[in-house]
């Protein structure tokens, strides 16, 4: 079924009234203070609820009768989104490797992974530019830039 | 005579061999991002950051300025020969400059794109010399609530020009704001939703969320469908423009150079908009406005100038009141702040070496745009050959290590994804991204005039109603925010917003 803007708007409006109100409540716990000597809540507090009323205009503004806008598919083809979660957790894993099995090889993987599953490119080329990849990204940066990048349990 | 000292002065500093050489990488990489479409000179700076610590400043905001006005040149090529821009400032680029390439004009278009930029990046720069040390004087006379008024209405700038719709622009920028309350009070010291994470005293990087809301999430963006582009194949050849092509161009160029300074003072994404309007300037002035769009020299020139012109204008509000007006700005001023240096009125007296040292190397760098990248379109080329699907990874790669680098941290680059993943959903949902950097940047800094406005009052928020240049700078915010609902504003801001378009600030 096709969307339109309105539909999204209430969902984001809900999103930043959830944000608004979190950020106002949390202003008070660590003190708004007087107009004449405003605490550090002061910002978080009047700013969450600024947000809050806009939100709530939004919210309002989407029940209007009124043409709206018919939104593109969120996801333009089918395996869109099988693309948009790999490349995510990618670099979720990215993360999460990066310390022990170091620079290098992580960056073998991380690079070798999109090129397979993404727009999936053969072995052969795969293997090269991964390898060529994790080969000039550790002399650009470990060896020229000498930045200070984990080396992992094999120490490269 | 003090113009002339200052300018020597500026020359010592710049010509030593290392700072020749990394204004040469300055300009090299800015070209090089400014010709990779999905990685814009915002996130090149961003990344290149954390290698330049172990540089003097001066020698540090050589090459990030570099890496600003090189992307500007570097993303007419994109335009020109693929018809995709390799930054939202060369999109109207697109229309008469592949045209030409179709034609088999590719060369004298790329040509006047690099005559232009430098004519026009050699005006900005004399401008920027005259105008920035009066103005900082100038400054001088700000307090805490000239300063907030002035901070609030860049925003609102910002939030004027957003492409769709201002309430939801508006509502980024407040969003913005509130990120930026997180980490340590700069008055009291008090910790602020940190949950006890070292990483989020010094409050939400700033560098982690450009890479995540433009680097990141522009990538995942372009991989639901995939980039598919087809370069001009045919030769690039006869770079030189002829005597008719400078006949043509002249006037835009010049015109073009003068309105991009004077956009790039102000607020907001100075290139993107000087391009627009310069084009729009020359198509109103031109005999024959019918042929634009159709491969016209002048549709080159005049946008390409300004666009050069405005990121000089554009250092102006940093140089002499410490205010960044656009996010490339943003990162050179977490640049200076990284070096101990306060950018603002004082900025020009106290540290000469350094504003005089870069006003000279831009003069440098676009002398060597202009030298170096006529012969290296070939490369550039070949650059842009490159398949989507092996550069992606590579980008991402970047950013991962970009962020990492920048403090070691791992908390950051979960930042990143973070922002990667709201910048994804926001695009989708039609948020604007560059209210969002705009209010993180100025957020700290709005925080702490208001506060401090308040306690001048005593309390009175009427205080910035009273002082003069405070009140004028919330009058013109006030009828910014009230004018799209009145009728015949309402449409001029539709027109304005049709041309800016872009997200990149």
């Amino acid at each position: 079924m096709e969307k339109k803007i309105n539909h999204y708007n209430r969902i984001s409006a809900l999103f930043f009234i959830g944000v608004g109100m979190f950020f106002s409540f949390y202003g008070r716990t660590v003190e708004i203070g007087a107009w004449s000597e405003p605490g550090p809540g002061f910002m978080p507090f009047w700013s969450g609820i600024v947000l809050t009323v806009m939100a709530v205009f939004l919210l309002l503004g989407s029940f209007k009768r009124k043409e709206w806008q018919v939104m593109p598919p969120f996801f333009p083809l089918a395996d869109s989104w099988k693309r948009v979660l790999m490349a995510f957790l990618s670099m979720v894993g990215y993360l999460l490797l990066f310390k022990p099995l170091g620079f290098t090889l992580v960056t073998f993987i991380f690079i070798a992974f999109l090129l397979k599953t993404i727009f999936p490119q053969n072995w052969k080329r795969t293997l090269i530019v991964a390898s060529a990849t994790a080969i000039l990204a550790r002399l650009i940066f470990i060896n020229f830039l000498e930045t200070q990048l984990p080396l992992g349990f094999l120490g490269f | 005579m003090d113009l002339l000292n200052h300018l020597v002065l500026g020359a010592q500093v710049l010509f030593t061999p290392t700072n020749i050489f990394f204004c040469f990488i300055g300009v090299l990489m800015g070209t090089l991002v400014g010709v990779l479409p999905g990685l814009g000179p915002t996130a090149a700076i961003a990344l290149l950051l954390p290698s330049t610590f172990h540089m003097t400043p001066v020698t540090s905001i050589i090459m990030l300025a570099g890496i600003y006005y090189g992307a500007m040149y570097g993303g007419s090529t994109t335009s020109i020969l693929v018809n995709i821009p390799g930054e939202a400032a060369s999109v109207i680029t697109c229309l008469d400059g592949y045209q030409m390439a179709l034609k088999g004009r590719a060369g004298p278009a790329l040509g006047i794109a690099a005559f232009g930029s430098f004519i026009a990046g050699t005006i900005s720069v004399i401008g920027l010399m005259l105008v920035a040390p009066p103005l900082a004087k100038f400054a001088l006379a700000f307090g805490p609530p000239e300063y907030f008024a002035l901070m609030l209405l860049g925003m609102v700038v910002l939030i004027y020009l957003a492409a769709g719709s201002m309430l939801k622009a508006l509502m980024m920028g407040v969003f913005g704001l509130l990120l930026s309350t997180i980490g340590m009070d700069s008055i009291s010291g008090t910790q602020r939703l940190t949950f006890g994470i070292l990483e989020l005293s010094d409050g939400v990087g700033l560098i982690p969320a450009i890479m995540g809301l433009f680097g990141v999430a522009e990538v995942i963006v372009n991989l639901e469908e995939g980039i598919t582009r087809s370069v001009v194949t045919t030769k690039v050849r006869d770079l030189l423009p002829n005597l008719q092509d400078w006949k043509d161009s002249i006037w835009p160029i010049l015109r073009g150079s003068v309105l991009g300074f004077f956009i790039g003072i102000l607020p907001g994404p100075a290139p993107v908009i000087s391009a627009f309007t310069s084009y729009a300037v020359e198509k109103k002035l031109s005999k024959y406005p019918e042929r634009f769009g159709t491969g016209v020299i002048e549709g080159v020139a005049g946008p390409e100038s300004a666009n050069n012109s405005a990121t000089g204008g554009a250092f102006i509000p940093l140089f002499t009141l410490g205010i960044p007006c656009n996010s490339v700005i943003a990162v050179l001023l977490g640049a200076f702040m990284i070096y101990g240096i306060q950018p603002g009125p004082m900025m020009i007296d106290k540290y000469p070496d350094l504003f005089w040292g870069t006003v000279m190397s831009m003069y440098l760098g676009n002398v060597m745009l202009l030298v170096l990248n006529l012969p290296l379109i070939g490369i550039w080329v070949q650059v842009l050959k490159v398949p989507y699907p092996i550069l992606f990874p590579i980008i991402l790669l970047f950013c991962l290590i970009g962020v990492f680098s920048l403090n070691y941290s791992f908390v950051e680059v979960a930042l990143m994804i973070g922002f990667g993943v709201f910048g994804y959903l926001a695009r989708k949902l039609q948020y604007e991204m560059a209210p969002l950097i705009l209010a993180l940047v100025l957020g700290p800094m709005m925080e702490s005039n208001v506060r401090l406005s308040l306690v001048i009052s005593q309390g009175d928020p009427m205080i910035f109603l009273t002082h003069p240049i405070s009140a004028s700078l919330m009058a013109v915010t006030f009828v910014l925010l009230v004018s799209p609902f009145i009728p015949w504003i309402g449409k001029r801001r539709k027109k304005l917003q049709e041309k800016v378009g872009g997200d990149d600030v």
